[in-house]
């Protein structure tokens, strides 16, 4: 009897560092979607094509040599780049249109980089070749997969990075003060647009870390974003529109939430408790769990 | 609206003649699916164009009558009665989801409808009765008591008659309390409710009216394509695909579905002629860049756009006409 007390245990705390660890890379696609929301009231449908691409990106640098951890840097600067480049050329439109365009142009571009990869890469699976950290690390009862924890402690540090960014530059302090008061940031003398960019390249480039990450363990695909997206949209709700710290925690129990809910319930109710999560949240405190009004 | 029953009228001479004087079974299909995609494209437009609440998850309502008609022909009755019966499964899903959800703005309803979606997708991949992951393979049973036909006339003619219901009931929209307090409310909804719309009550009618005209479009779907699963009617995929052809025509416009639809038939046929075959992306790219270039520059659609054009020359041309104009161009 005490075997099996004992075995349920370990069970639930290996559990409970699976889904912090996912809940972690989580986080670090959710951080970029929660920081262009903040920044311009934009919620990017397309943010998970982001990391599909970013995974593709990261698949070709593999394919000549570089793999993923040492090419995360490049990966980082081309979705940089991309972002700001979407943003100037076509984000910016949408800002001036009616409200709903956002939704439908981020749609929009969701539907056509799909068509876009499909059309390239067609739908079959692509994984970088050998890549590093394949092995089961054994710490005493627990058995965590390498990659699993390299991608884990990896996205905890650069959400801590992007934090540290938004809390601390001149830059980050200009952002927050257009995400508190477009209107009176420009009174400031700080350039919305410019600001709006660099919000959008950064949130890219997160996705951009987070692709290369999870290219350790998975394989890239046209639709390979879309769970993810769908996720981010419940951590980013959780945590608050608009708030990283929220994004952080909201990521973590959605990462819970899944592992356990997947083990306890069936794969194939994993995400059952995560959208019963966002509904709940958004109908009962729609400004998220540290979110303020 | 002389304008308006006049296009109908064309439609439905062409169709019928269609159906009757072309034997090509391809073009007759394509006909079909057509007015199918422009119904299932109106019942959207009602709840994220009249009503202005974006919905990313409408292929449930589709997948009630199309599941409704699997299952009662699998159980030996009458396909004609899945249209009541997905009507009123799609009404009370739509009343049920709609109650807690519609009061959301923007981007929280449209996420929650992928929420719902996907909550009733995964029921139905684990229920057993509705059978699970793998569908349901319809008996072949021709004839007008069964709702199956060799030929594709029959069922050109079926949809033409829903498409021209669909078309008549949003024509009728435009020009009803409903219609007027939905504008209201999408224009402004604080200013609306203070005037004492209550903005849960009338979404709610819009809403459960689109989900049983998208649960119709469901039952002739699967009494056609005789197969029905969860890929092919409830997937995210195919939500998406509904707001594909709403959004391109032009939301809240009587005509934007239909042209959505024509651009998405011609596409899906245009794309499989020129370069073999669907499913490898090149219609979503042409897809998607319309919609971004519509989205970013002429973001009240194809349809909304023309109206928008027509309504500034009739302007110029007589100013002091003005209420003929509203009348004429409403």
């Amino acid at each position: 009897m005490a075997d099996a007390g004992v075995e349920a245990l370990s069970i639930l705390a290996q559990l409970i560092v699976a889904g912090v660890l996912t809940g972690l890379v989580f986080a670090l696609v959710s951080v970029g979607l929660t920081l262009v929301y903040g920044v311009m009231d934009v919620v990017n449908f397309a943010h998970g094509e982001f990391l599909m691409l970013a995974m593709y990106v990261a698949v070709g640098l593999a394919l000549i040599g570089i793999g993923p951890i040492v090419g995360l840097p490049l990966v980082v600067i081309a979705l940089f780049l991309f972002g700001i480049v979407v943003y100037r050329v076509f984000v910016r439109r949408l800002l001036a249109g009616p409200p709903e365009a956002t939704v439908f142009g981020t749609f929009g571009l969701l539907v056509l980089m799909q068509g876009l990869a499909q059309a390239i890469f067609t739908s079959d699976y692509r994984s970088a070749p050998n890549p590093p950290f394949q092995g089961t690390l054994h710490l005493g009862a627990f058995a965590i997969p390498q990659a699993t924890l390299v991608e884990g402690i990896g996205a905890i540090v650069l959400t801590a990075l992007l934090f540290a960014f938004v809390e601390f530059t001149e830059t980050g302090r200009a952002m927050r003060a257009v995400a508190e008061d477009r209107v009176a940031a420009t009174l400031m003398g700080i350039d919305v647009q410019r600001i709006n960019a660099l919000a959008f390249g950064i949130g890219a480039a997160c996705v951009g870390a987070a692709g290369s990450l999870l290219l350790l363990s998975n394989p890239a695909y046209p639709t390979v974003g879309v769970q993810y997206a769908l996720t981010a949209f419940v951590v980013v709700a959780l945590g608050g529109f608009g708030s990283i710290q929220g994004a952080l925690v909201g990521a973590v129990l959605i990462g819970l939430l899944e592992v356990l809910g997947g083990f306890y319930l069936s794969p194939e109710l994993k995400l059952v408790p995560v959208y019963l999560a966002y509904l709940i949240v958004v109908l009962l405190r729609p400004q998220g769990l540290l979110g303020r009004r | 609206m002389r304008g308006h029953l006049l296009a109908l009228g064309s439609i439905v001479v062409v169709s019928v003649a269609a159906a009757f004087g072309v034997h090509d079974q391809v073009t007759l299909e394509l006909l079909f699916t057509f007015l199918l995609y422009a119904v299932l494209g109106q019942s959207w437009n009602w709840i994220s164009g009249y009503a202005g609440n974006v919905s990313f998850g409408h292929a449930i309502f589709f997948a009630c009558g199309a599941y409704a008609a699997a299952l009662l022909v699998t159980h030996g009755f009458s396909p004609w009665l899945a249209f009541p019966a997905g009507a009123l499964t799609a009404v009370v899903l739509a009343i049920v989801s709609g109650f807690p959800t519609l009061a959301l703005r923007g981007h929280y309803f449209s996420i929650a409808t992928i929420a719902v979606a996907a909550l009733v997708e995964t029921f139905v991949h684990t229920s057993s009765w509705l059978n699970g992951a793998n569908g349901f393979e319809l008996p072949i049973r021709n004839g007008w008591a069964n709702l199956q036909f060799a030929q594709k006339t029959n069922y050109v003619l079926i949809a033409l008659a829903l498409f021209a219901l669909v078309q008549l009931g949003t024509l009728a929209l435009e020009r009803s309390r409903l219609g007027y307090y939905l504008r209201a409310l999408r224009a402004n909804h604080g200013a609306a409710a203070s005037v004492g719309i209550d903005e849960r009550r009338w979404k709610l009618i819009a809403f459960a009216w689109s989900a049983a005209m998208a649960s119709a479009a469901g039952v002739l779907y699967a009494q056609d394509t005789l197969f029905v699963d969860p890929p092919s009617v409830i997937a995210l995929s195919v939500s998406i695909d509904i707001a594909l052809i709403g959004v391109v025509g032009g939301l809240g416009t009587v005509w934007g579905p239909a042209v959505g639809a024509l651009i998405y038939v011609a596409l899906a046929k245009g794309v499989a002629l020129q370069l073999g075959g669907t499913g490898k992306g090149y219609d979503l790219v042409i897809y998607g860049a319309l919609i971004c270039v519509i989205a970013a520059w002429r973001p009240r659609g194809i349809v909304g756009s023309l109206v928008d054009a027509l309504r500034r020359r009739r302007g110029a041309q007589a100013v002091d006409a003005s209420p003929a104009i509203a009348e004429r161009a409403a």
